[in-house]
């Protein structure tokens, strides 16, 4: 019990707070419902757990061949503006589905841009017959796809960029030809970095609520959504969640265990030599550009271009939207969230550094599963909590009730961010923390050196431009998020994700435009700022 | 009776509650003195150091430092308040600062405490580490990560210092070099240390006294000299891999009988009863190399040493022997040739078991 100290305390209430929606879903699967899940059961039931079936194959199929696609072209040839590529590839995650949702409506539905360019084109025609809608399911796929399918070209590329030579090389030196090379040797060498991406993307997919809702798809997500603010049943919404949970679990079993294998993938530290990339020329020089420039486009101008000519098209809600609070809003969301993040995820990596135990590590492992969570299942369950916690424990107390403390407040919002972002804080702040070497305290202490004094002067200078990468990462996040800050914010406290939803919510897509149009362009210089760290980093 | 410097008093050392090493007991009786420990990877000579170091907890035993008490199972000083240093085996620079102010780092206590004041500026020239001054850790080589952590460590001005294969990364070249250097300020500037190595020419060379360890025990502590010429044990004379062990038989207080080589005569450095069956230490130089002789083996192996030769011979008892003759030798032998012996032999240490 001598180590039961501050480092454990701390971890065990991160672990706990990380866990309690979880647990909380748990229990409400064993409680009575409503007559809705009867009802439910017997009507929509299999259509929602179908839908999101379909759903998660179409996104699988088609990040799969977005970001296995580009990684290969830009990580072994060289073409024309393969090093732009190399980054803006993955500016597509700036566009959150539910905004990509939007684009791709007002450009394709009757009389939009589409209609609109053929008409300034060809002048006056009956073109809504001709040109393809893509709502509903389709639509989703789409939207979900090239927003997220930068999870596989990222970890695809990481692990082409890993590999100590050229592939492509080694193949021909074997007799294979380039095409034999890529599915004999290329794909399985980075076949479970491949399996970790697609996981994260049937994560994402699993939880998507914007989209799916925008598009009128039933999904168990939001199934969640309607049985809490139509049916006002939290319990069944939460044995809902139950199931989907089931689903999202497996693949972050999936995606943690791919992660470990595709360690062992990369060669060690030192044996790591940059792979010389092969010059095309002609016309497979120019196809390998336009692949990558059609993803480029599809997955970034595109629904940005979109935006923009409805902003310039309608000034005026421009003008009618108060950017200035948003603006301050989403700031203030950033800065709390990123530095409670931050200062936590310190005290549970410097804990599990000096502490060196065994169960502080699981306790850790346990507080970064809240990733998995979808937003609207952490949100119910947060409220479900509180509503428990406030009914029995507080009035029991006879303490004034604390539900207005956690629920619409920032301080419930922050709670929920905590619980959803805390993993991608404490992972970014634990993989720089790794690579410093614990020697290299050893070494401070033997200079004289206090641990304060050590990580005063040695881990915060080391750490700086990781904790500045993680804030990032968390504000890309965050101001991305739409379900959890559209359940919990304050009454009247609106982002640029909100104020996006409420507006096509309404079916006004014009004045949706220009709070996405603020929220791609923040999110897109957040991103840069990102890949050029990650650049940076890997000596890319 | 005289105080020991450093006294280490019948310490288990382990690892995650796996005993290493059991029971070791050694000291050092004066300040600046030079202890090497040899032994083979793994075997826990890195465990003894963080020990020491106060990186690392003792379960049993004692370590007193100029009479203090800084490890036992009841009492663990700190290892910052220790002024003890340590150089690691990868260096453990920290790489967001550039080399100067990582010795800095070292310089630090230095500066605040103590009287006797190491010149940083001298080892730094002494270890050849000027131009590497204002470089990263990335930037350097390992080469030179190496004596810039040994630097740190020097100017620390330690009451005990500690080096964790000091010169493993070193080129061969250049080690030799950096080895007198380096034995140059321990002794100038009277640093007590302790040094883990597998290499047993440094040991002997760096080393007041050298300890052995195999087999979770110290096997063997004392001087080089000693160490190399008088192994306590076989498994030490396996672990030095300086030459073999050959039956005979003891014939007189001076003589004992090989099947093949005949009378050896010699001291023996310790006693066996005539008639009794041993094993006798056969190393490199204690044959000597005569064409004329009547004692011819076959050439089986050869090796260039630079200044010499090292043959390997094989017995009519299928024994292989080794024997050193100077490079300048007249003439050459080759694989398959004869190569006759020196008789009498006459071997000044009998080293039998």
């Amino acid at each position: 019990m001598k180590n039961f100290n501050i480092w454990y305390i701390s971890t065990f209430l991160i672990s706990l707070i990380v866990i309690l929606p979880v647990i909380t879903v748990f229990f409400s699967f064993f409680e009575n419902t409503s007559n809705y899940f009867e009802i439910l059961k017997d009507t929509f039931l299999f259509e929602y757990i179908s839908n999101s079936f379909i759903l998660l194959l179409g996104v699988l199929f088609l990040t799969l061949i977005f970001g296995v696609s580009s990684a290969y072209l830009v990580s072994f040839y060289s073409f024309p503006f393969v090093n732009f590529f190399k980054w803006s590839l993955i500016l597509g995650f700036a566009v959150p589905p539910y905004i990509y949702a939007y684009s791709l409506t007002a450009f394709f539905e009757n009389y939009g841009t589409a209609f609109t360019i053929l008409k300034s084109l060809f002048g006056e025609g009956n073109y809504n017959s001709y040109i393809p809608k893509f709502d509903g399911m389709i639509g989703a796929i789409l939207s979900i796809s090239f927003s997220i399918y930068a999870y596989v070209y990222i970890l695809t590329r990481a692990s082409f960029f890993y590999q100590s030579y050229n592939l492509i090389e080694l193949g021909r030196n074997l007799g294979f030809t380039k095409f034999r090379s890529l599915f004999k040797i290329i794909i399985p060498s980075a076949r479970p970095a491949i399996v970790a991406g697609l996981a994260l993307v049937a994560m994402e997919t699993l939880s998507d609520f914007g989209a799916v809702d925008f598009f009128s798809i039933n999904t168990l997500t939001t199934a969640i959504y309607n049985s809490w603010l139509s049916f006002d049943d939290l319990v069944f919404s939460n044995q809902l969640s139950f199931y989907l949970l089931l689903f999202i679990f497996t693949f972050f079993i999936v995606e943690n265990f791919s992660r470990n294998k595709a360690k062992y993938h990369s060669p060690l530290q030192g044996g790591f030599k940059k792979i010389e990339r092969i010059k095309l020329y002609g016309l497979n020089s120019f196809l390998a550009f336009l692949i990558c420039f059609i993803i480029f486009f599809l997955s970034f101008i595109f629904p940005i271009a979109q935006m923009l000519y409805w902003t310039i098209l309608y000034p005026k809600n421009y003008f009618d939207l108060n950017i200035g609070e948003l603006i301050l809003n989403t700031l203030l969301l950033v800065s709390l969230s990123s530095l409670i993040l931050i200062i936590f995820s310190f005290i549970s990596n410097y804990g599990s550094r000096v502490s060196n135990s065994k169960f502080l590590n699981f306790l850790t492992t346990i507080s970064i599963s809240g990733y998995a969570l979808p937003g609207v299942i952490l949100a119910v369950a947060y409220i479900t909590f509180v509503a428990w916690f406030d009914d029995t424990i507080i009035n029991f107390f006879e303490i004034n009730s604390i539900k207005k403390m956690f629920i619409g407040s920032i301080f419930g919002l922050i709670i929920a961010y905590f619980v959803r972002f805390y993993s991608l804080s404490c992972n970014g702040i634990k993989s720089s923390y790794d690579k410093l070497s614990k020697s290299l305290d050893e070494s401070a202490y033997l200079a004289g050196y206090s641990k304060f004094k050590t990580f005063l002067n040695i881990h915060i200078p080391y750490l700086k431009s990781s904790i500045f990468f993680v804030s990032i990462l968390i504000s890309l996040e965050i101001i991305r998020e739409l379900p959890i800050t559209l359940i919990l914010r304050p009454f009247n406290f609106e982002t640029f994700a909100t104020t996006a939803y409420i507006y096509a919510s309404q079916d006004l897509l014009e004045a949706a435009a220009v709070p996405s149009l603020f929220l791609v362009l923040i999110a897109s210089l957040f991103i840069i700022l990102i890949s050029k760290y990650i650049l940076k980093e890997s000596n890319d | 009776m005289t105080k020991n410097y450093l006294e280490i008093k019948n310490v288990d050392f382990q690892v995650d509650g796996n005993v290493k090493i059991k029971n070791l007991s050694l000291n050092i009786r004066k300040a600046g003195e030079i202890i090497c420990l040899l032994g083979p990877s793994g075997i826990g000579k890195t465990t003894i150091l963080r020990s020491i170091a106060g990186l690392q907890k003792i379960e049993k035993g004692s370590i007193k430092l100029k009479s203090k008490v800084l490890s036992s199972s009841s009492n663990h000083i700190d290892p910052e308040n220790r002024n003890i240093s340590m150089s690691f085996q990868e260096n453990a620079l920290f790489p967001h600062y550039t080399i100067e102010k990582n010795i800095k780092f070292g310089a630090n206590r230095n500066n605040a405490a103590y009287k006797k004041k190491i010149d940083q500026k001298k080892i730094v020239k002494i270890l050849n580490i000027e131009k590497i001054l204002n470089k990263y850790p990335h930037q350097i080589s390992a080469g030179e990560a190496q004596r810039a952590s040994l630097t740190r460590a020097l100017v620390s001005n330690p009451d005990l210092l500690l080096l964790d294969e000091p010169l493993s990364n070193i080129d061969e070249n250049f080690k030799e070099e950096i080895q007198v250097k380096l034995k140059k300020i321990l002794k100038e500037f009277k640093i007590t240390t302790i040094i883990v190595t597998h290499d047993s020419n440094e040991a002997f060379y760096l080393g007041d006294k050298c300890g052995v360890i195999l087999d979770k025990k110290l096997k063997q502590f004392d001087e080089p000299y000693n160490v190399y010429h008088y192994p306590n044990s076989v498994k030490v004379v396996n672990f030095l891999n300086r030459g073999v062990l050959v039956p005979a038989i003891v014939t007189g207080q001076y003589t004992l009988e090989n099947e093949d080589l005949g009378i050896i005569k010699g001291n023996f450095v310790n006693e066996h009863k005539i008639g009794t069956q041993v094993k006798l230490l056969l190393q490199p130089e204690d044959l000597e190399h005569d064409d004329k002789s009547n004692l011819q083996l076959y050439v089986v192996d050869k090796k260039f040493k630079g200044t010499n030769f090292i043959y390997t011979l094989r017995t009519k008892s299928n024994k292989n022997i080794s024997v050193f003759v100077h490079s300048h030798h007249v003439h050459q032998h080759q694989i398959d040739d004869t190569f006759g012996i020196k008789k009498p032999i006459h071997i000044k240490h009998l080293v039998c078991f």
